[in-house]
Order: structure tokens, then C-alpha cells, then sequence
């Protein structure tokens, strides 16, 4: 009966398809993918288990749709009830039926001429609660739309992108709430993160990254220094729904690599920061990197674990941070419990038992340039992780290169880059490399590496296949043992891939979806 | 008829106009004032010294977008529609500032001492053409310099003559592959991914190799071209870098 009642539900259209229980429910819903990371554990994990290793080798083509863009497309799909949405940048939403790839409709958002955004004009994803999708606009709005049409609903301003802001984070919906970050720590935004009623727009709480004179943290910024200090929360976060708590990274202070003007640790900063979902209010910190130097931005997925730790059932997060090392933290407090590098790092001797690195001397940019690795763009970077609950690992894509660190003169006007020189992120003659990496999360150590020749922008995802799906700058995309990383199939889809696969099932059967170069990619099995 | 007078007389005017902009802040003080906020704001995409990079190099005094004082002061303040060049938030004073300090790249590229006459001579005597081609006529295992002078300055192509191997751009990297039956087969590197590489061989064929199909295969990252130190006198020298510096488009020159 029940079977027969699921088989119904899945013909049936479904009004007012996005309940908050389904939100927290996700996972048990394979056959959608209904927020950024599958999940508000932020695990990119789907139970879908009808691509195997055994068949992975036969995926084939089932359908490509091209955006009409030029700008680098870091989109994750949603897929709810047979429709597939997506942003396409700069900050346009798509409609699409997930079986076929044909369009229902497009939002096209007419942008101002001038906006400065650090790394592109670019945008992660959407998010969705009942019948209303929500984006980030790199004019700093966030927009609400129809499902059904595309229509707008409501249109709100974040923030003023004449002054360096834009949103280019997927919104995360909790309960009726939208929580969207901000970008722009490479123009002297003081960073936040906002809270949203979904019906109207209305903000309800602003979490502000970098606190003001008297306020705890306030002491960690010189001077005036804080009403600059970036900590942007440019890549979604995840929620802890039995704590109520909203975990979700900051990224660097400004001026990125001169911090003459911000003496202190610049809280908050490069860190993960947990808040009351109801208000706001920030319950713990952990901070990777204090007065960063090097823009090690702690813009990662935060993955949220429930598993013994030393013999006692712990509550958890996993964090490999861009500064090159694996981090594990206490998610009721905070507390540190492991730091392990996961790549080549000259810049610190380890991590100490509080969680503070013990710098090695002599790695601050400087003005003829100082070698570092990891490079500016990290040992990792925005691009998701994934944790598989059948093998029990952590997966994530890693670079293993160096910059030339510069420091310079920095000057703050609004609007402008405020960044203290510019390094050198690739040595012509020495790039660097890359991998995906399989990593025990209760040691750091690394299981089984995938060698890739060029540094991988994109995320990875797992399945209950105990697939790892991920792609490179080269423009493959490659299905991976779980277990073994041994490589089982791979495509060249001959653009960049700059974005996270998902997978969920169309007509009963699962395929997978990837952004590459322009264009939206979905693999099936033959019938 | 009246109308389209006054619409000449309009666009005569405007023309006038556009011509007559010409920036008022080329002191030196303006120039170092102009780096420190092309360091900023520009660096990230067109390099540290306007080199290039995600951007194209504006060292040479070429803009795909116009090159008169107007258009540079237009396409910093407001950016290039259809382009990732963003405008900058600036007062007109800052933004010409930048504009002085790109104009200085130029005039450091101005043609150096030498006869490039004489030194075009050398270039056709002492066997640069085997290799390198200019307008069509030369070899094609080093670079094509037609246009060679505008995008490299005097300094770094002495050196490029005297020590080749101080910087080699990596499609002239040397690839090696030796395959199972012990055959090997070398060539310029083209492209290489993961599991791949491209390369073309001495004799001009083009190779497209599957990593796994290979034994083993390695990259030699110095230059093929001998060095020209002990083979062409002083005088020799200053006229070929001469003569290569002259190499420009005229669509680059004002």
C-alpha cells in the first residue's frame, strides 16, 4: 500500500511542493535535490544508488541546455517534482523540465553598468520554500520569484553595490526564512549575514561578521578599521535543525594582503560562526585563520557530522579550510578537535591544542613578494565538499600550488578594490597541480588522491552508488570509486567546470547534472 | 535639410570635442600616483605591470576599445559593455592619473638605439630565420615576431637573445614520449590535461597521445634556441633588438 501511495505521489502534481519538513527531510528525498548541498547537513550526498560502480561506465548524454552568457557559470541545480532551477549568471534564473531540459521560463534581471565584483560576475544557485525561488543578484538584491512563472514577488535591496557589495551566495531557506550572505571582501564591505522572511522580504535579523567598538570582538580591529573589515558569507551555509543553529563561514578581512591597518585578529573573520536561526545571535566561533594575511577565506561548506569522537558520541563538523588544513570542530560549542594539513603548506608548524596555527616566521606578503603554499586561492577553496555515510570519508577537491604573496600601499574608497597590492597566483613555469581527495575525517589523513594535471574548481558529490562525481578545469567530468578513487568513467564536456554535480531521478531513474562551460550537462544510463 | 546642417554641425562639433580631450594630469607625481591605483584596482586582471593576463596587455599602447585620452578616461570610469571590465568609482583626476601611468608604459618602450636597418640584416645573416618567422617568411619552430615589438620591450628581447632559457612560454616547453615499444617522440608542447597531451614534432606533425599508451614522458622547460652572446658583437646586438623593437602593428601606433 504504501508503495502503491509513493508511485501515486510521484504522478501526482504537487501544489506547494517545498514544505520547511521537507527542507529538513531532504535527505530521505533522493529523487529531488532541493537545496544547494542535497541537504541542510551540507553533505552533497545523495541515497540515490542506481548508478553503481558496475554501470557508471555506460553513462551517456541525455540532454545539454546552454545559457546565452559569457560570464564563468557556478550554479547547482535544484530539481523539485520533475523541474529543474537554476541561476545563470550574471544573475538570471531558469526553469526548466528536468527530463527533457526544455525551458519554462527565464528571469532576466537588467543590471546597472557598473558593478564591481572581485572574481566575476557570478552566482551559486537558487533556493526554494513553497511555490517561491530565491536568488542573490550581483546588484547586492535578493529577489523572490513565482515557481510557476518566473514573476516576481518581492525584490529587496541586501545592500549597495556602489559600495562593493553583491550576492552571489545560493540563499539558504530555514523555517520561513531566507538567509543570504554578501560579497565583496576585496572592496572594504563590513560583512553580514541576513535573515529574510520569505512571504515578504522583510529582514528579520542581521548578523553583522564584524563587530563595532564595545561589542565582544570589537577589540580584535585597530582603529576604525572595522567599518572595512570584509568577512564576507559568499558560500552557503548549513543548519542544525536540532540546535537550531545556522553554521556558515566568513571569508577574509580587508584589505586582504596588507593588514597594517587592522592590527588585531579581525574576528570574525575566516571563521565559522554558528547563530541562533531565530535571532541571529551568534552562539560560538571558531576562528581558522586570525589576521589573515593571505585571503584564506573560511568560505567552505560546513559539514555537519553526528559520530563518535574518542570513544563518545559527539556532535560535529568536518572543514577542510583553504589555509590547507582538515579541521574538526565541536558543533554544541565550537571547540577544536583536530587539525591535520591535507596539503603541501609552508606557513604554519601545525595548528595548537586551542585551534590557533603556529605561524612559521617569515610568510607575510611583502613588497618584493613572499612564496607561500598554499596559493591565494588556497589548498581549497568555495567548491563542496562531500561526506559519504556508507564509507564514512571526506571528499573534497585540492590544490597543491603557491603564490608570490605582495604587499602594498592600500587606501580605502568606496566602492573600489581595497586589497593591498595584487600577488601572483600562478608561477608560469611551476602552475601547481590538483587532486580529489578521499580523507578519514576522525585522523586528516588522506585515504586515496586522484591526481589531476590542473587545479579543480569544481565541487564533488557522493552517492549511495559509492560514486564520487567531480570535474576539472580541463572540462572532463569523471565518476570515482568511493572507496578507491579508482576512476570508473569519465567525459570531456569540453568547457570548464566550475560548479557542483547533483543528481536526482527523472522518470523514476537517477541521472546526474553538472554546469560546464555555458551549459547545463545530464547523464543517464541507457534504458 | 536644415536639420541634418545642424546634426553635421553637431557631430563636427562633438568630434572637435573628442579630440580636444587630452589629460591634464601626466606630471610625474600624477604617473606614480596613476601605478599605485593601476596596482589596485587593475593589476588583477591586467597584470602587476600591464602586462596581461585575464585582461589584455596594455603595455604596448594597443586598446582593442580605443586609444585616444577620451576613450581610456570613458572605459576605466565606466567599464566595456559585454566585456568583464568593470568601471571604477573614481574622480576624473584619479582615473587620468591611470591613464598617464599607462601612456608612461609606452613611451618605456620606445624604440631603442641601434640601426634597424643593420639590424635586419643580422636578423637574415646570422640564421634567426631558420626558426623564426616575420611576415610570413622564416621558420616556424620559434616564435612568429611580426608584431614582436609590441608586445615585448627592448630589454627582455636582449635577453630572450643572449639567454633564451631565462623565461620560455610553455608551448615552446619540450616534450618527450616514450611509448612501450621503446620508440620515443619529442616535439613543442601544445596542451596537456590529465590524461592527455598534445605537441608538435620537429618535423612540423601534430601528436595527440594518451598518457596511459605512454611508457614514460618528460618536459624540458629551457629553450631550443642557442644563445647569441658570443656571436654577434655589441654593435651587432643593439641593431637586431633594434630592428625587433621596430616589429609593431601599425593599427598600435599613434
Amino acid at each position: 500500500m504504501i508503495r502503491f501511495l509513493c508511485v501515486l505521489a510521484s504522478l501526482l502534481p504537487v501544489a506547494a511542493q517545498v514544505t520547511p519538513e521537507r527542507l529538513l527531510n531532504a535527505d530521505k528525498d533522493p529523487a529531488n535535490w532541493i537545496t544547494y548541498s542535497g541537504s541542510y547537513r551540507g553533505w552533497r550526498y545523495s541515497g540515490l544508488d542506481q548508478i553503481t560502480r558496475a554501470n557508471a561506465s555506460k553513462l551517456k548524454l541525455k540532454w545539454v541546455y546552454q545559457m546565452p552568457t559569457t560570464h564563468t557559470v557556478e550554479t547547482t541545480p535544484l530539481v523539485v517534482d520533475g523541474v529543474m532551477y537554476f541561476s545563470e549568471p550574471p544573475s538570471n534564473v531558469v526553469a526548466l523540465d528536468a527530463a527533457t531540459g526544455r525551458q519554462y521560463w527565464r528571469y532576466h534581471r537588467e543590471l546597472p553598468n557598473r558593478i564591481n565584483t572581485c572574481c566575476g560576475q557570478v552566482n551559486r544557485g537558487v533556493a526554494i520554500l513553497g511555490d517561491r525561488l530565491f536568488v542573490g543578484t550581483v546588484d547586492a538584491h535578493l529577489v523572490s520569484l513565482d515557481a510557476k512563472t518566473g514573476a516576481v514577488l518581492w525584490d529587496v535591496p541586501v545592500a549597495d553595490y556602489r559600495t562593493g557589495h553583491s550576492v552571489t551566495v545560493a540563499p539558504l531557506v530555514v523555517k520561513d526564512m531566507v538567509i543570504c550572505g554578501i560579497s565583496g571582501g576585496e572592496y572594504g564591505i563590513r560583512g553580514f549575514l541576513d535573515a529574510y522572511d520569505a512571504a515578504t522580504g522583510k529582514r528579520r535579523w542581521r548578523f553583522w561578521t564584524v563587530p563595532e567598538p564595545g561589542q565582544k570582538g570589537g577589540e580584535s580591529w585597530s582603529g576604525e578599521s572595522w567599518k572595512t573589515g570584509g568577512a564576507p558569507t559568499w558560500v552557503t551555509g548549513s543548519y542544525d535543525a536540532q540546535q537550531n543553529l545556522i553554521i556558515w563561514g566568513t571569508g577574509n578581512p580587508s584589505p586582504d594582503w596588507n593588514g597594517d591597518s587592522r592590527l588585531g585578529d579581525n574576528l570574525y573573520s575566516d571563521s565559522a560562526i554558528a547563530l541562533d536561526a531565530d535571532t541571529g545571535k551568534l552562539k560560538w566561533h571558531f576562528q581558522f585563520v586570525p589576521h589573515d594575511l593571505h585571503d584564506w577565506d573560511a568560505v567552505q561548506v560546513p559539514v555537519l557530522v553526528d559520530d563518535e569522537w574518542q570513544g563518545r558520541p559527539r556532535k560535529l563538523v568536518y572543514w577542510a579550510h583553504r589555509d590547507a588544513f582538515f579541521y574538526v570542530l565541536d558543533r554544541e560549542t565550537g571547540q577544536f578537535l583536530l587539525g591535520k594539513a591535507f596539503a603541501k603548506q609552508t606557513w604554519a608548524k601545525g595548528i595548537d591544542d586551542k585551534g590557533r596555527p603556529v605561524r612559521l616566521p617569515n610568510i607575510d606578503p611583502s613588497p618584493e613578494g613572499t612564496i607561500i603554499w598554499p596559493g591565494v586561492q588556497g589548498a581549497t577553496n568555495w567548491y563542496s565538499p562531500s561526506y559519504n555515510p556508507l564509507t564514512k570519508l571526506f571528499y573534497l577537491s585540492v590544490w597543491e600550488n603557491r603564490s608570490i604573496y605582495r604587499k602594498g600601499e592600500q587606501e580605502y574608497s568606496p566602492g573600489n578594490r581595497y586589497i593591498g597590492s595584487v600577488p601572483l597566483i600562478d608561477l608560469p613555469e611551476d602552475p601547481g597541480h590538483g587532486a580529489i581527495r578521499a580523507l578519514n575525517p576522525k585522523t586528516g589523513e588522506a585515504v586515496w588522491s586522484y591526481p589531476l594535471h590542473t587545479k579543480p574548481w569544481a565541487g564533488v558529490l557522493t552517492t549511495a552508488g559509492k560514486l564520487v562525481f567531480g570535474g576539472s578545469d580541463e572540462g572532463y567530468l569523471f565518476a570515482l570509486d568511493a572507496e578507491s578513487g579508482k576512476e570508473v568513467w569519465r567525459q570531456l564536456l569540453g568547457g570548464v567546470i566550475r560548479a557542483g554535480p547533483m543528481t536526482y531521478q527523472s522518470g523514476g531513474r537517477q541521472v546526474v547534472s553538472v554546469a560546464a562551460g555555458s551549459a547545463i550537462f545530464t547523464f543517464e544510463l541507457p534504458e | 535639410m536644415r536639420a541634418l546642417l545642424l546634426l553635421i554641425a553637431a557631430a563636427t562639433l562633438a568630434a572637435q570635442q573628442r579630440e580636444e580631450v587630452r589629460n591634464p594630469r601626466t606630471s610625474p607625481a600624477d604617473v606614480a600616483a596613476g601605478a599605485k591605483t593601476f596596482r589596485s584596482h587593475c593589476s588583477p586582471c591586467h597584470g602587476y605591470d600591464a602586462e596581461g593576463g585575464l585582461g589584455p596587455r596594455l603595455a604596448g599602447g594597443h586598446f582593442y576599445h580605443g586609444s585616444s585620452d577620451a576613450d581610456l578616461l570613458n572605459n576605466i570610469s565606466n567599464g566595456i559593455p559585454g566585456t568583464v571590465m568593470p568601471g571604477l568609482f573614481y574622480s576624473e583626476d584619479r582615473i587620468w592619473q591611470v591613464v598617464a601611468y599607462i601612456r608612461s608604459l609606452r613611451a618605456s618602450q620606445l624604440q631603442p638605439a641601434g640601426d634597424p636597418v643593420s639590424g635586419r640584416a643580422v636578423f637574415r645573416s646570422k640564421g634567426c630565420m631558420q626558426c623564426h618567422r616575420v611576415s610570413g617568411e622564416g621558420g616556424r619552430f620559434g616564435p612568429d615576431l611580426t608584431f614582436i615589438g609590441e608586445s615585448r620591450a627592448p630589454g627582455y628581447l636582449r635577453q630572450s637573445i643572449v639567454d633564451p632559457s631565462a623565461e620560455v612560454q610553455p608551448q615552446y616547453w619540450v616534450i618527450t614520449c616514450r611509448y612501450p615499444s621503446g620508440e620515443t617522440s619529442a616535439g613543442f608542447l601544445m596542451n596537456e590535461d590529465t590524461y592527455t597531451i598534445q605537441f608538435i614534432d620537429m618535423e612540423g606533425k601534430l601528436h595527440s597521445v594518451a598518457k596511459s599508451d605512454l611508457k614514460e614522458f618528460h618536459t624540458e622547460k629551457t629553450s631550443k634556441m642557442p644563445s647569441y652572446k658570443d656571436k654577434l658583437t655589441p654593435p651587432q646586438l643593439d641593431d637586431l633588438v633594434a630592428y625587433l623593437s621596430s616589429l609593431r602593428s601599425k593599427a598600435g601606433m599613434e
